[in-house]
């Protein structure tokens, strides 16, 4: 849905319903307000967090606060669009959204999904402020995309940084090939600096989601290696692509020989959460690795498998890898 | 997908009846295949039901237990299942039965004869809330959204739970039962001591001898089905009132129905009283339970069970099964009767030690006898979103409170609802290399419960009960 069919209809709708009608629209623009209990929910957060792209926006900032950034410039495109003399227009009163008034059972359920449920509706449309927090999280999903992982991070992590064969994100989004390949420079660096034939190799990628990788890496990655020097299995060089997909492991595992890569890398962001992150692992990539051999942890992030438990959890599936010799459909039937 | 398939047994011991079922729990991963693998219990199925037999009784005070066992492994047989092929469920000792000489004995020595992993449990709640669940009420108040309370009444309590979106919001006990008087040859035989206090005020208290007509016997069942009126329109406030057993009522919402479960509740729907071939004052107290006019307010339902309602619920509903991503010291598994201290997270961070210090040391004179010290669980509620660097924090805290003074015997047991419980304890092995910890996750339990842990199941989960251990006296 864009604006302009939003503010088309409304139009439409109100011409429908007659002239006296018509001066309620300008009470339908929202005048924020910081009354509104109804914080950011998790994926606001989000935004929030990606701090170098939105440095106004705290965690803790409320649905309402963020909104005021743009209420200025919306008054003044809304207004002309429904035509109206300005004699017409009612006084602006503050304007409160009304309290959540659902009942006992609609909060019973969505206890059970995070999806827009119970919502309620005006007309044939969502209330503006399930329209907004669908803008918003929206939002964040793009943002997810288009963003860059911090080197602050990468420093952090202790890790260096790789390129492939694409050169900006539209290319990226375009051409999946050339994210499935290093770039040149980068497989010679790949090869001076890490560890030949490691048993797991781990390698980190921002795919389409840099804040799935900003929020949710250390966790995950502190508790994988705390769980696999548990159980002392011997960890190679990990390092960080920019702008990778999931098959170039192949080319990695054939670059270092390793036993098991596991690979970490944004999800496709969605409505739900902009910041999932996904755990590839295979047995033995090497050029020519069928799709059926690779295996997933995804949907991990706060809302979703807890970071640091998926993490914990991978140093098992490892183990399991490395003992079967096998991963994807081929561990599945070797274990039964 | 594979499933697993574990045995479990019931066994009820009440003031009149005892009973048991065996069924079979199927156990099966209900997350999607890229998902961190989730047990749950997806079909029970009762394989045996046994009869309902008396109590047996070695004088008023002393529980027989050699007929019970007798009645049990005979039961075993006819169910064609070994007692150690009973990988689950829970012997649950009720009503005036819990309050006998040997009652904790009995429960005791069953559970550990009786299965490979049989749970001994006790206590007035756990008893109205296993019953609520056997009956069918609990899953009733997940389809209907209505607040509903299961009354079960048996020989010689009236355990009321109620439920709402499928979880207890409350309990109360009540003297309120089939049994609490008894006739014999048209006399009264006997009363019951809450039944006696009751009739303290009386000029003229009914006493033993009197016929079965007399209208003081009419008169004490009017008064347990006005107070039950009472309970459950929430005008019961009097803390001494004679006929409540423990705690005023707990919930905090208009009940909209009510279902009646128990050896009493059978006369109820079926209009049948068969089954009870007793000579007391159930079937009085079932005809004018229905012709009460302030509980016909209520909208009452129909339960799946009545007199078995207790027993399926200890056989089908009792078992819990932990999260997936746990960690474990296999060799250390069975544990049983571990009692549980809560640690409140709901603080910051920052007094992560001193709430763990106060709830170590509170374990350590609650649950020492002694210098015989005995394995408790900790209990982390409310925990907030941790980070990696926040773990180590609280497994470092941990170690420092129990390292020390864990043994084979007595491993380190921490207990979550969160899902945390496999970095917590890789974590607190990688600190400590050597200790034995049990780290599971995914179950709720509350100070003052007791919880037993059973073994390792091949999918790598645990099956768990969390019950209470409490005899009340008379």
């Amino acid at each position: 849905m864009n604006e302009q069919l939003v503010s088309m209809i409304t139009q439409l709708v109100m011409e429908k319903m007659g002239g006296s009608t018509v001066t309620d629209a300008p009470k339908n623009t929202v005048t924020p307000s910081e009354k509104s209990k109804e914080k950011l929910s998790k994926l606001d957060e989000t935004a929030g967090n990606v701090a170098h792209e939105m440095p106004t926006a705290a965690p803790n900032d409320t649905l309402i606060k963020l909104y005021n950034h743009a209420s200025h410039t919306q008054q003044q495109s809304y207004e002309p669009s429904f035509g109206e003399p300005a004699d017409r227009i009612a006084p602006i009163t503050t304007f409160q959204f009304e309290d959540d008034n659902v009942s006992e059972s609609v909060q019973a359920a969505r206890k059970h999904t995070p999806a827009r449920i119970g919502v309620g509706r005006a007309g044939t449309r969502p209330k503006t402020k399930t329209w907004l927090k669908f803008r918003l999280d929206h939002a964040a999903a793009v943002d997810a995309v288009y963003g860059e992982v911090t080197d602050n991070l990468l420093k952090q992590l202790n890790v260096f940084q790789v390129t492939t064969r694409v050169t900006n994100k539209e290319e990226y989004i375009t051409r999946p090939d050339l994210g499935r390949r290093l770039s040149d420079e980068s497989k010679a660096l790949i090869q001076a600096k890490c560890q030949n034939n490691p048993q797991v190799q781990i390698i980190i990628s921002n795919g389409l989601s840099a804040s799935a990788i900003e929020t949710n890496i250390q966790d995950v990655y502190l508790a994988l290696q705390q769980s696999l020097s548990n159980l002392n299995i011997d960890i190679g060089t990990t390092f960080y692509i920019d702008k990778g997909r999931v098959a170039l492991m192949d080319e990695i595992g054939e670059l270092l020989q390793a036993e098991v890569v596991v690979y970490l890398i944004g999800e496709r962001p969605g409505l739900v959460s902009a910041e999932s992150m996904s755990a590839y692992l295979c047995y033995k990539p090497r050029f020519g690795t069928v799709e059926a051999d690779r295996m997933v942890i995804s949907n991990i992030h706060k809302g979703g498998i807890p970071p640091l438990e998926a993490g914990a959890y991978l140093g098992t599936v490892v183990e399991k890898i490395l003992q079967y010799k096998a991963s994807g459909v081929g561990l599945v039937a070797k274990e039964s | 997908m594979k499933t697993e398939k574990i045995y479990s047994a019931g066994i009820d011991i009440g003031t009149s009846t005892t009973k048991m079922v065996v069924s079979s729990l199927l156990l099966k991963n209900v997350a999607g295949l890229t998902h961190v693998p989730r047990i749950e219990i997806i079909e029970k199925t009762i394989l045996h039901q046994s009869p309902i037999i008396r109590t047996p009784f070695i004088n008023k005070e002393v529980i027989d237990m050699e007929k019970i066992e007798q009645f049990i492994f005979q039961q075993y047989e006819l169910a064609g299942i070994a007692p150690a092929d009973i990988a689950t469920g829970a012997i649950i000792i009720t009503g005036e039965s819990a309050t006998k000489q040997n009652a904790s004995e009995v429960i005791h020595a069953i559970a550990n004869t009786a299965g490979h992993f049989l749970v001994a449990t006790a206590g007035p709640d756990l008893e109205g809330i296993i019953a609520a669940k056997g009956a069918g009420t609990l899953q009733q108040s997940k389809n209907t959204a209505k607040v509903i309370a299961n009354i079960d009444i048996g020989g010689g309590t009236a355990n009321i739970a109620v439920m709402q979106f499928g979880e207890v919001i409350g309990t109360c006990t009540l003297h309120i039962g089939g049994r609490l008087i008894e006739f014999h040859h048209g006399v009264v035989q006997s009363i019951s001591s809450p039944i006696r206090k009751l009739m303290d005020t009386w000029p003229d208290p009914l006493s033993v001898g009197d016929a079965a007509e007399d209208k003081r016997v009419i008169r004490c069942m009017e008064e347990m089905v006005d107070t039950l009126a009472m309970t459950l329109s929430g005008q019961l406030t009097d803390e001494r009132h004679p006929l409540l057993l423990g705690h005023l009522p707990s919930w905090d919402k208009p009940i909209d129905a009510i279902m009646f479960s128990g050896g009493v509740a059978a006369c109820l729907y079926e209009n049948d009283c068969s089954e009870r071939q007793y000579d007391d004052i159930g079937e009085k107290l079932a005809k004018m339970l229905l012709q009460h006019e302030q509980l016909q307010s209520f909208l009452w339902l129909k339960p799946q069970e009545t007199s078995r309602a207790t027993v399926t619920g200890a056989g089908t509903q009792t078992t819990e099964i932990s999260g997936a991503t746990i960690q474990v010291n296999a060799d250390v598994l069975p544990l049983k009767n571990v009692p549980v201290i809560t640690c409140h997270m709901a603080s910051p961070l920052e007094e992560v030690e001193h709430v763990v210090k106060t709830a170590v040391e509170r374990a350590d004179t609650l649950f020492s006898i002694q210098e015989n010290r005995s394995p408790f669980a900790l209990y982390f509620s409310h925990l907030p979103y941790l980070s990696f660097q926040d773990v180590h924090r609280l497994c470092e805290v941990i170690l420092q409170q129990l390292a020390a003074k864990s043994s084979k015997e007595m491993p380190i047991i921490i207990v979550m609802q969160s899902d945390y419980a496999k970095v917590i304890g890789q974590t607190i092995q990688a600190l400590h290399r050597t200790v034995p910890i049990i780290c599971i996750d995914q179950i709720k339990v509350e100070t003052g419960d007791y919880i037993d842990i059973g073994e390792v199941l091949p999918s790598g989960v645990v099956p768990v009960v969390v019950k209470t251990l409490a005899f009340h006296s008379k």
